[in-house]
């Protein structure tokens, strides 16, 4: 007789404690919209959303105020711009006071909204906004002539403009949008036709009825199975496909994510720094569906590079929670304003998007006495799989264990699961499992399978439940037979005080099949590459150490900040590991 | 020279290009700049020891009579204002430690441009000296609306940003008022000032940036901080050493004092443009030079 799987069994959820609800009851709304209402009626005067310029110059928007707007958009794209229930409106903006009304808007309509990278180029956009069939694009200005030439190759209808400085007051607004424009010379002419923002706004509320707003109406169809947003994925590394999030999915995350960090988050009480992108399933997520449920106020930040641009925000807000990648918890600690005066109200910080590294995870805590918790996830799950629960039993180099009504486990090449403390593909299952890939359902059998998602990640689990991520399947390098994997190189480069960051890659290799490459980059100019070897020597097996190191002015990186290994490896060599041509989702963009 | 509204005006200028340094400093900033000790090094030597002596040795070189050599020595001794800021942001300096060295040079102007006054003054006679106690005054005086503006930033971002704007902009106003008003009215003394006048308030500048750049190479900064910290070594408070001279003296005594101040503010903007726009242009050859190696690097990979 087999063993019973040991993921069966649960073993985290001894870890849950009195902390985290063991079991959730179905989410109490019906769609977003209506979890958005309910947040607007219930903290209508706070503050929910201030942009935060690098030099300190903000706008608010009150919970009110964001319910208002977000419905006159809502009647501007069903009466004016006549759209229908199920219709794509893609949102390309940095963080901005826009985005949440016009994503509220978008929802409150009844349509879906797609979430568009600004930074894209035209022949990306094209892809995007053909693939999803998007109608309407609502687009920050900054980015407006790519958009047009984009255009041409697409089926969007109208464009909505808007501003990094929408609805900032009445001095200080056109001050910003002066500074952008002649100053730094950011905001390129064009020749869009498009609506502003704010007229969209105007119209829309021509036409409602104040007393009963028709936005109620539009979303009363919607149910958890609705779809709510396409989220693409894998843009860089072969066709960007959208994935499916209902409107389930995201609450289900949204409560999932909530119970996580249940003992960390008061209702009406938390400032969140939104350093990372809204249009990232992981900020969209946990700091705005999450966090407005809760009543907090989001300081949003448009661009956080140079790193610089946070400091007036943490300067001027009782931040408590914060997240974001390893890249941008390493910059903040390379600053001595964060550094020296760290956050003194800060209950904890979330990471994710790529492993944090060991040393970053023990000076932050250190320098703010508040815990960074690592999760994990994919864009294909809402994102959150797994986050290291905040109590005394989190494991530190750990993605934590899986969030209530996950289950996750980990499989060999044959789909068989693995024993205990042994590597295994992970797979996960819970009501934030997408629906699949919009219109690819060859790609979207791949990678779900009776109700599992297959993430095509490598990890183990521990007796105690919780997991550790051994590396990407893909980016895994074998060396004369051995497994070696990036991550573990990396953290271990990177525990050189000498080193900023560090990437690692498999290159093709005549006598040892695959060889260890460590692209990095110095935070002291005098480091050797025989010194940084040496520093391996005593931490790595023969195998493990790196053939080759290529000391570099910086690391390529993704729209978070996740560094992409794959950029670091000549074309033609990115599948020379034959165990990765298995067709997983390509990236894992909200790990 | 200037009327009494017109020192009165320029006096509420003042005010307000303070206010606006203040608004652009947080107590942190104190905090931080204290703990760099090269860096605090660094910015109070150029301000206090470099130029101070750059402006005594032109005055002494070219035989400057003392009313020309007091009104160039009190130049040298001020500290940098938020001008050079942002002079240094426009030329792809290093904002940050230009930022710095105004705090540091700031922070200790009550104490220092009194001493380094003093000292450097030393030979000038009697009725031409400027009292360094006057100086410690008007300092006294001006951190009041600097705290002002520090509070006003605490209070209100968005209020503590838009002054902040507002003062950097004012001191090149300032200096535009100066030209409008004071020029015109003294065409005749422009033209039978002596050439030794004209090449002290240029040089003072000019040399400024020199001694500033040598300096930093010297203590080992990379060209990029160099180019920032001469900039900020050349750079002086033009608006405070006009004010403090009006303050000091009277009639023609105040006109002939003026005169250096004056043509140093008016020169200031120019020379630091045209250095602005060379050092851009080497930033901006560096970051493409780095580019280009990434791009290199990419290629051998």
């Amino acid at each position: 007789m087999d063993a019973p799987s040991p993921y069966a069994l649960r073993p985290w959820m001894a870890q849950y404690g009195a902390h985290i609800a063991h079991t959730l009851a179905p989410p109490p709304h019906a769609n977003l919209a209506a979890m958005a209402d309910a947040a607007v009626q219930r903290f209508a005067l706070q503050t929910a959303f201030t942009t935060v310029m690098p030099n300190g110059m903000y706008g608010s928007l009150s919970y009110a105020q964001v319910g208002e707007m977000s419905n006159a958009f809502a009647v501007y794209l069903r009466e004016v711009l006549k759209l229908q229930a199920g219709d794509r409106v893609a949102l390309q903006m940095p963080n901005c006071l826009a985005y949440p009304v016009a994503l509220l808007g978008v929802l409150k309509a009844g349509c879906v909204a797609v979430n568009t990278n600004p930074l894209y180029t035209p022949a990306e956009m094209a892809h995007q906004f053909n693939d999803s069939g998007a109608k309407v694009v609502v687009v920050v200005d900054l980015f407006a002539d790519k958009l047009e030439q984009a255009l041409p190759r697409t089926g969007v209808k109208h464009v909505v403009l808007t501003r990094v400085s929408e609805f900032f007051p009445a001095v200080v607004g056109p001050i910003v949008r002066a500074v952008m424009k002649h100053w730094n010379k950011l905001i390129p002419k064009h020749g869009l036709s498009f609506t502003a923002l704010p007229d969209a706004l105007v119209q829309g509320r021509a036409l409602d009825t104040p007393s009963a707003s028709q936005a109620g109406r539009y979303a009363r169809d919607v149910g958890h199975d609705t779809l709510a947003l396409l989220q693409y994925t894998g843009g860089t590394t072969g066709v960007a496909k959208g994935a499916m999030l209902t409107h389930g999915n995201l609450l289900w995350n949204l409560s999932q994510m909530r119970a996580m960090s249940a003992s960390h988050i008061e209702d009406g009480r938390e400032v969140v720094l939104t350093a990372l992108p809204l249009y990232h399933v992981f900020a969209f997520t946990v700091n705005f569906l999450c966090m407005f449920n809760a009543g907090a106020r989001n300081i949003l930040v448009p661009n956080p590079r140079p790193i610089q641009n946070l400091q007036r925000a943490f300067e001027n807000y009782p931040i408590t929670w914060v997240t974001g990648v390893n890249t941008l918890y390493n910059a903040l600690l390379g600053e001595e304003w964060f550094t020296a005066f760290p956050p003194k109200h800060l209950k904890a910080a979330g990471g994710g998007g790529a492993a944090m590294h060991h040393a970053v995870v023990e000076r932050f805590e250190a320098v703010t006495k508040a815990p960074l918790v690592e999760g994990y996830g994919l864009t294909e799950s809402s994102p959150v799989v797994c986050f290291q629960p905040l109590n005394s039993q989190r494991q530190r180099d750990s993605i934590g264990i899986p969030a209530p009504m996950t289950d996750v486990r980990l499989v060999d090449d044959n789909g068989a699961d693995v024993p205990v403390g042994q590597p295994g593909e992970l797979l996960a299952r819970g009501p934030q499992v997408m629906k699949g890939y919009w219109q690819r359902p060859e790609d979207t059998a791949q990678v779900l399978k009776d109700g599992w998602l297959l993430t095509g990640d490598v990890a183990l689990m521990d007796e105690h439940g919780t997991f550790r991520i051994v590396d990407r399947k893909k980016d895994m390098i074998l060396v004369s037979g051995f497994n070696v994997y990036p991550n573990e190189i990396e953290d271990v480069l990177s525990r050189h005080p000498k080193v900023l960051e560090a990437a690692v890659v498999g290159m093709p290799d005549a006598k040892t099949g695959e060889a260890v490459h460590a692209h990095v980059v110095k935070r002291d100019q005098s480091l050797t590459s025989e010194e940084l070897l040496a520093h391996c020597r005593t931490l790595l097996t023969g195998y493990k150490l790196p053939a080759r190191v290529v000391f570099r002015d910086e690391l390529p990186k993704t729209a978070v900040g996740k560094i992409l290994r794959r950029e670091l490896r000549p074309a033609g060599t990115s599948a020379v590991n034959p165990a990765a041509a298995t067709a997983n989702p390509h990236n894992n963009s909200a790990r | 020279m200037l009327s009494d509204t017109e020192t009165k005006l320029l006096g509420v200028m003042m005010m307000v290009i303070m206010l606006g340094m203040g608004a652009s400093l947080t107590f942190k900033d104190f905090a931080i700049a204290l703990r760099k000790p090269a860096g605090v090094g660094i910015g109070l030597v150029t301000t206090y020891v470099l130029t101070p002596m750059v402006g005594y040795a032109l005055a002494t070189g070219l035989g400057l009579p003392p009313a020309y050599a007091v009104g160039l020595i009190l130049m040298a001794c001020l500290p940098g204002g938020t001008t050079s800021n942002i002079f240094n942001y426009f030329s792809k300096g290093v904002l940050s430690l230009s930022i710095l060295m105004t705090i540091v040079s700031t922070m200790f102007a009550v104490l220092l441009v009194p001493l380094a006054l003093g000292i450097f003054s030393a030979g000038i006679e009697g009725e031409w000296k400027i009292p360094p106690g006057n100086v410690a005054q008007v300092l006294v005086v001006l951190l009041v609306p600097t705290v002002i503006g520090m509070l006003l930033r605490k209070w209100n971002a968005n209020v503590g940003a838009v002054i902040e704007m507002i003062g950097g902009l004012l001191g090149i106003v300032v200096i535009l008022f100066l030209v409008i008003s004071w020029v015109p009215r003294n065409i005749n003394l422009l033209a039978t000032t002596p050439a030794n006048v004209y090449i002290a308030a240029i040089g003072l500048g000019l040399v400024g940036f020199m001694v500033g750049y040598g300096f930093a190479r010297l203590v080992r900064q990379d060209p990029r901080r160099s180019r920032t910290i001469a900039l900020e070594t050349g750079i002086q408070n033009g608006p405070l050493g006009v004010l403090i001279v009006l303050l000091t003296f009277e009639g023609t005594r105040q006109q002939e004092v003026l005169l250096i101040p004056v043509l140093y503010s008016l020169f200031i903007v120019l020379t630091s443009s045209v250095v602005t726009v060379w050092f851009r242009r080497i930033s901006q050859r560096e970051e493409a030079a780095r580019d280009n190696a990434k791009i290199g690097a990419l290629a051998r990979a």
